[in-house]
């Protein structure tokens, strides 16, 4: 027994752990103070979120010590983790889609103490709780109702509607613009004068300087060592991180645009969303990006375009040629794809192998008149795309749910960029991406582009819009605001277009 | 690179998990050993010959509702419409000549199965309501035309397909052959072709497969149909056995046909399962009834016991899933 109060809350000594044959965590070691911000960085796959999942009880450690308050614990479930004060934002949604916001924030509580739940009482303070936080979300909506954006939310008040002392948020702000992740920010920082323990994992560096009080980087499962963030900057944690310099983030652009626009958008107007009179056009060759708010409609407009959504008017010209899109079937056969924000339930089949996953949107190219495939060029495919994209995985028979997130997101945007497209609309191509992957992402595009694709970016990361896009459209509130051309880009004329104000 | 079955052998705890991964055929070999062991009548040619004719009809519906399990639908309409096909059957068989007969059948089979599919894919309602309402139909339709009492083959065709469903080719009963090519045919299209492949990614991820441009609906509508198809294949081998078509035919099949693809570790929600385990899971069942009727025990015991087989075999995959 120590009873002595450590100086550390948590204190991960000596964890390893492997999946089967493949070895994910090697002897690493995490310390986390009292009343402390700490990040944890590396790259796709190095394990950040096994070695979070083991602190919270999912995985089981196959070596090592965990000591929470100077004593060890073993928690074999997330339960166990609950009762010890570790709370967790899982980097995937974890939400019961068919229940409420207020039946989610207290579902660990269901059937814990009483028979009988007071659905008022809960209503009223899971809204409280959503409110102190500072976002306007209805506690007694149906999660499924929710935009991606609304649900991180309730993740991050589900894991603080308990007596958390250990907070852990692994990449809580890949959904967030600007101004919702600075809200988040906010309340980190009163928690942690508040005492809380926080691990943060990111793959946006610049927060970590803004939050941060120190950080640990993982490098395949090793870890590099610790420091406060005083002692380091970004260019360090990149070499830290990926074991090398990274020049430059944004390739040139060097695709040829051409005169004659690819695609045009003339006043579409959503049935069931807030999208109304949007129009625009694409240039062969471009990378026209969508910035905004979350709710402003971007999304929805990417998912109108595509057949997704019902359209309620407008027209649409490919070529200048008016085209139907009522599904994403049409819209593929016009040789549009999508490659939608949410991943999980949008993006990727999760129980499929990465082979069988990137092959979905190329059966046209892999396979013959009766619909068979050719093995061969399947392997063809998928392995080179692996390859390209850097997916850190040992085959490309590994199911996708087994890959870590940013490898998963690769997976989705393979499965597109690989094809032969006309237009092609992403949305928020590097969510969960690291920095690395992220130059191979944006040169894809590029590549994408050069071959005379239209090419539709929306992004909540504002840097990355600007460095990939060769003009920029600002929605506000379901329509088109603005327009930035390149002379003009800034993160304030994003904004001001953003919240509805003109340029200064 | 995928692991060799040498690599899996030698990991840590390696054979363990290579049974449980494979645990569909290992439980059916154990079967068959134990079959061969505790009675001297199992492994002569009669007795697998029986085993096999017996399993045919129910093997044929099976395959059906893996692919219809595959989308994460179910069929619960197809024990009776083999009641209601193998009466059509019979009708036609003693009215119109034996390829025009077989045809039809078929059609009427794929006919009925695009009306369940027809109310899954366009109409949004559950699998589970619109096919439980197709059984009830079926069973009713079926009683209707043979006014309830069966209907036998009395023309030179049936004679023809009453003898084909007896004969057997180098000790293989046809109507199994029948049953294997078209296991061998599923094998096949859930492998290579592209329609295998778009179920299974509907079953995985329903959005994400409408998103990857694939005509959710279209498939939804074609695995009821597929199944309707192979419950009329069933119909005619079952009808043919016996030389009859009776409304009371398929009892219950539904039921062995989800026990069989879900002892051959297929999901219901969707996306996992292959024919050739699907085809274990028919003879797994198969040797159950079998070897438990060697061993004269009564029918209700019988049910107990393939009861608790569904029970752990369905456990095991929980491990494998882990
Ligand atoms: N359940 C699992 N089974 C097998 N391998 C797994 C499993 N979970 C994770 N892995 C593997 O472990 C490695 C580390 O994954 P982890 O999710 O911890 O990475 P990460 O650092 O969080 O990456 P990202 O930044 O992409 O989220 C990856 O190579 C992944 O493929
Ligand atoms: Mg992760």
């Amino acid at each position: 027994m120590q009873n002595l109060e450590s100086e550390y809350r948590v204190e991960m000594t000596g964890i390893s752990k492997s999946f089967g044959v493949v070895s994910v965590l090697d002897n690493v070691n995490l310390k986390i103070k009292h009343g402390e911000i700490h990040a944890l960085l590396g790259e796709n796959g190095a394990g950040k979120s096994t070695l979070v999942k083991i602190l919270s009880g999912v995985h089981q450690k196959d070596a090592g010590q965990v000591v929470l308050n100077g004593k060890e614990i073993n928690p074999k479930n997330t339960h166990d983790g609950q009762v010890l004060g570790i709370s967790v934002v899982y980097q995937e949604l974890s939400l019961v889609n068919d229940l409420s916001v207020a039946e989610n924030i207290y579902l660990h509580k269901l059937g814990a103490s009483k028979f009988w739940m007071n659905w008022k009482e809960i209503t009223n303070d899971a809204q409280q709780l959503i409110n102190s936080l500072g976002f306007e979300i209805d506690a007694s909506a149906i999660v499924r109702d929710l935009s991606i954006v609304q649900k991180q939310v309730v993740e991050i008040a589900k894991a603080l509607s308990e007596d958390t002392k250990v907070l852990v948020l692994d990449e809580p702000t890949t959904v967030f613009d600007p101004t919702d992740a600075q809200k988040l920010f906010d309340n980190l920082l009163r928690l942690k004068k508040e005492g809380m323990s926080i691990i943060y994992i990111s793959h946006h560096l610049e927060e970590i300087f803004k939050i941060a009080d120190s950080i640990t980087v993982l490098k395949d499962g090793v870890d590099t060592g610790s420091m406060p963030v005083s002692e380091i900057d970004t260019d360090g944690v990149i070499r830290l991180m990926i074991g090398r310099e990274l020049k430059d983030l944004y390739p040139t652009r060097t695709s040829k645009i051409g005169d004659d626009p690819i695609f045009e958008v003339k006043n579409l107007t959503a049935k069931d969303t807030l999208v109304h009179n949007v129009s625009f056009t694409v240039k062969p060759g471009e990378v026209l990006g969508i910035a905004g708010l979350g709710g402003s409609g971007r999304t929805e407009t990417a998912k109108l375009i595509f057949g997704a959504d019902k359209k309620k008017s407008g027209t649409l010209l490919l070529n200048g040629k008016e085209i139907k899109t009522n599904s994403p079937a049409d819209a593929v056969g016009f040789q549009i794809g999508f490659v939608s924000e949410d991943r999980k339930e949008e993006g990727v089949f999760l129980p499929l192998s990465i082979r069988k996953n990137i092959s979905v949107t190329s059966f046209s190219s892999i396979a013959g008149k009766l619909g068979f495939i050719s093995v061969d060029k399947e392997y063809a495919n998928v392995l080179s795309l692996i390859e390209k994209l850097n997916i850190k995985t040992p085959s490309s028979e590994v199911n996708v749910k087994n890959l870590s997130g940013g490898n998963q997101q690769k997976v989705a945007l393979a499965k597109w960029l690989s094809i032969d497209s006309k237009v092609i609309l992403i949305d928020e191509p590097t969510r969960g991406v690291d920095v690395g992957a992220k130059v191979e992402i944006y040169n894809l595009i590029n590549e994408v582009a050069q071959k005379g694709v239209g090419v539709i970016v929306i992004s909540s990361d504002m840097p990355e819009i600007m460095g990939i896009s060769d003009r920029i459209l600002v929605m506000h509130e379901g329509t088109i605001y603005g327009e930035l051309p390149k002379e003009k880009f800034s993160e304030e004329n994003i904004l001001r277009y953003s919240i509805g104000k003109p340029l200064k | 690179m995928a692991l060799t079955i040498k690599e899996q052998l030698s990991s840590p705890g390696g054979i363990l998990k290579f049974l449980i991964k494979h645990n569909t055929i290992f439980i059916f070999i154990l079967l068959v050993i134990f079959s061969a062991l505790i009675s001297d009548v199992f492994f002569t040619s009669v007795n697998l010959s029986n085993l096999l004719k017996q399993v045919s009809g129910i093997g044929i519906i099976s395959i059906g509702m893996l692919i219809v399990i595959l989308t994460g639908g179910i069929d619960l309409s197809v024990g009776s419409m083999v009641a209601l096909l193998a009466v059509t059957f019979a009708i036609l068989v003693n009215t119109v000549v034996l390829p025009l007969a077989i045809l039809l059948t078929i059609l009427i089979g794929f006919g009925l199965g695009s009306v369940a599919g027809y109310l899954v894919a366009f109409q949004k309602m559950a699998p589970f309501i619109a096919t439980l309402a197709l059984m009830t139909v079926a069973r009713g339709l079926g009683f209707i035309y043979s006014k309830g009492s069966p209907i036998t083959f009395k023309t030179a065709g049936g004679e023809f397909m009453s003898n084909f469903a007896n004969n057997s080719i180098l000790g293989i009963p046809n109507i199994a052959i029948v049953f294997f090519i078209i296991v061998i045919l599923a094998m096949v299209m859930l492998r290579y072709n592209v329609f295998g492949r778009l179920i299974i990614a509907m079953g995985s991820n329903e959005e994400a497969s409408r998103l990857s441009g694939i005509k959710v609906n279209k498939y939804k509508f074609l695995v009821y149909a597929i199944s309707g198809s192979l419950a009329a294949i069933a119909a005619i081998v079952v009808a043919s056995r016996t030389n009859l078509g009776s409304p009371n035919m398929g009892m219950a099949w539904e039921l062995d046909a989800i026990a069989a693809v879900v002892i051959g570790g297929a999901s219901l929600n969707g996306g996992k399962g292959t024919a050739l385990n699907t085809l274990m899971g028919v003879l797994i069942l198969g040797l159950i009834g079998n070897i438990l009727n060697l061993l004269n025990v009564p029918s209700y015991p019988q049910q107990v016991v393939k009861g608790a087989i569904i029970i752990f075999a369905v456990l095991l995959q929980r491990f494998e899933s882990k």
